[in-house]
């Protein structure tokens, strides 16, 4: 059994402060995800250079199979000397996931990782060891599917400091907050958010500390064939529907004319919908066997900007996205961001006659362009998207 | 029985499909034809250059903007309503 890693983080930095000392590294390779938080000493300019040392150096030598010790090694005497304090010092976290599941933790002066199993919270024998005069703990363990591990600095803990709690939040009050969170959230990119919310909102939005959340959760491998737009050689209709039928994933149709095709070639009837739920998307039809069928690059574009504002923490424009929202754009970019992790495009490149129509705003390069764009946007989220033109 | 399946793909969405749906969907109301006239949407009819996509029954396609709905409606629709 292969397994996905779903990994995601959120980061706020101290209040005035313009960088953030915490930094994550993630790193996806053939065999193992390598992920890394450090959280550099102080705040600011130099907890954020301490922070992406840290981070990089760590993430990059795990990644080529060399040692926790000689890692450790490297990053303390690589680490700049702070000249207030005489110290140079960033506390880590750093993981390795196998994708059988085997994993290895290896934690110094971070906060524990909080482990949650079936809506339990799993404690886990850890060992100590010393290196370079530093004591980090190590851990080994094997994930199953729908594990959530989750890393937080020390501003997570400390959330509501000084101001709404006088102790602040506690380790524990953390981990039963991530256990309701993680029961009701499908993805790790909710969790994560979740909690930096969470966070925001007991620091009053003046966070008093650098904040970080990382979230790993474990998958089962959950695939999408999406087809989008009619092939060039209108001969390859029958072969590219059969073919896309024939993958293993769940079935997406995304534009107008690949629909009629869809129907025509599988011979089944297409029913559209007459529900216009948000005058911006098109409405969505009914297929039967098909998981969604929806128009093409109006659905596509704004399925985008959801996806992309969902992935980006304060997102400027500060429009709220219902992922749960029954238009078609919003189906589609909640499935693509929950219940995928291998997402296979066909993508037809038949010149649609609308492209020649001088009013209508988008042709078939700006087509190309917003997928392209949502295949960055998906890989970023580290799903493995595969294309095929026809 | 007439059916009237309006496009609602990317262009005719973009050149007002909804609006000649409502405006259709009220001539229909207003003349109490609900028993005689189905309005459905569809996706593209390949007329994609012209003004919204409007076929009747399963044969003949119109390009009609919105505000010439009601003209379309007396012009090719009550016709054939007699028969």
């Amino acid at each position: 059994m292969s397994y996905f890693i779903d990994v995601a983080f959120d980061s706020v930095h101290k209040y005035g402060e313009e960088l953030c000392g915490d930094k994550v590294e993630i790193i996806r390779n053939d065999d193992c995800t390598i992920i890394v938080m450090a959280d550099g000493l102080g705040s600011g300019v130099k907890a954020n250079i301490l922070a992406t040392l840290t981070s990089k150096i760590a993430a990059t030598m795990l990644s080529e199979g060399i040692s926790i010790e000689e890692t450790v090694d490297t990053i303390i005497n690589t680490l700049p000397v702070c000249q207030l304090r005489n110290l140079a010092y960033a506390t880590f976290t750093m993981i390795r996931i196998q994708y059988d599941g085997n994993i290895y933790v290896a934690e110094y002066d971070n906060p524990p990782y909080i482990m949650i199993r079936e809506n339990r919270c799993l404690e886990i024998e850890k060992r100590e060891i010393v290196l370079c005069g530093r004591k980090i703990k190590e851990s080994n363990f094997k994930l199953e599917a729908g594990d959530v591990l989750t890393i937080v600095s020390d501003g997570a803990i400390h959330a509501g400091v000084g101001g709404v709690l006088n102790l602040g939040w506690q380790w524990e009050n953390v981990a039963q907050y991530l256990v309701r969170v993680s029961a009701k959230k499908k993805c790790a990119k909710g969790i994560s958010k979740e909690l930096i919310d969470a966070c925001m909102s007991l620091y009053a939005e003046r966070p008093g500390d650098d904040t970080t959340v990382v979230s790993v959760k474990i998958k089962k491998p959950e695939q999408i064939d999406l087809l989008t737009g009619p092939p060039k050689d209108k001969g390859d209709d029958g072969y590219i529907v059969k073919e896309w039928m024939n993958g293993k994933g769940r079935k997406v149709v995304c534009g107008g004319t690949a629909a009629n095709i869809v129907a025509r070639e599988l011979d089944r009837e297409i029913k559209v919908s007459m529900d216009l739920i948000d005058p911006e998307v098109p409405p969505i039809a009914k297929i039967e066997g098909i998981d969604l069928v929806t128009e093409g690059v109006l659905t596509l574009s704004k399925a985008l900007k959801i996806i992309k504002a969902y992935v980006d923490d304060f997102d400027e424009s500060n429009i709220v996205y219902d992922l749960n929202a029954k238009d078609g754009a919003s189906r589609l970019a909640k499935m693509l961001i929950e219940d995928c992790t291998r997402l296979n495009l066909w993508i037809g490149r038949a010149i649609n006659p609308a492209h020649q129509n001088k009013d209508f705003p988008i042709d078939i390069s700006r087509k190309l362009k917003i997928i392209d764009e949502l295949v960055f946007v998906m890989e970023n989220l580290g799903k493995n998207v595969q294309k095929k033109y026809t | 029985m007439i059916d009237i399946s309006v496009c609602v793909g990317s262009a005719c969405h973009l050149k007002g499909a909804y609006g000649v749906i409502q405006k259709l969907q009220s001539i229909v109301k207003e003349r109490q034809l609900n028993n005689d006239v189905t309005i459905k949407a569809c996706f593209c009819l390949g007329k994609c250059t012209e003004f919204v996509a409007v076929k009747v029954n399963e044969t003949n396609i119109f390009s009609i903007a919105e505000e010439h709905v009601e003209n379309f409606f007396d012009e090719q629709i009550v016709g054939r309503l007699d028969n």
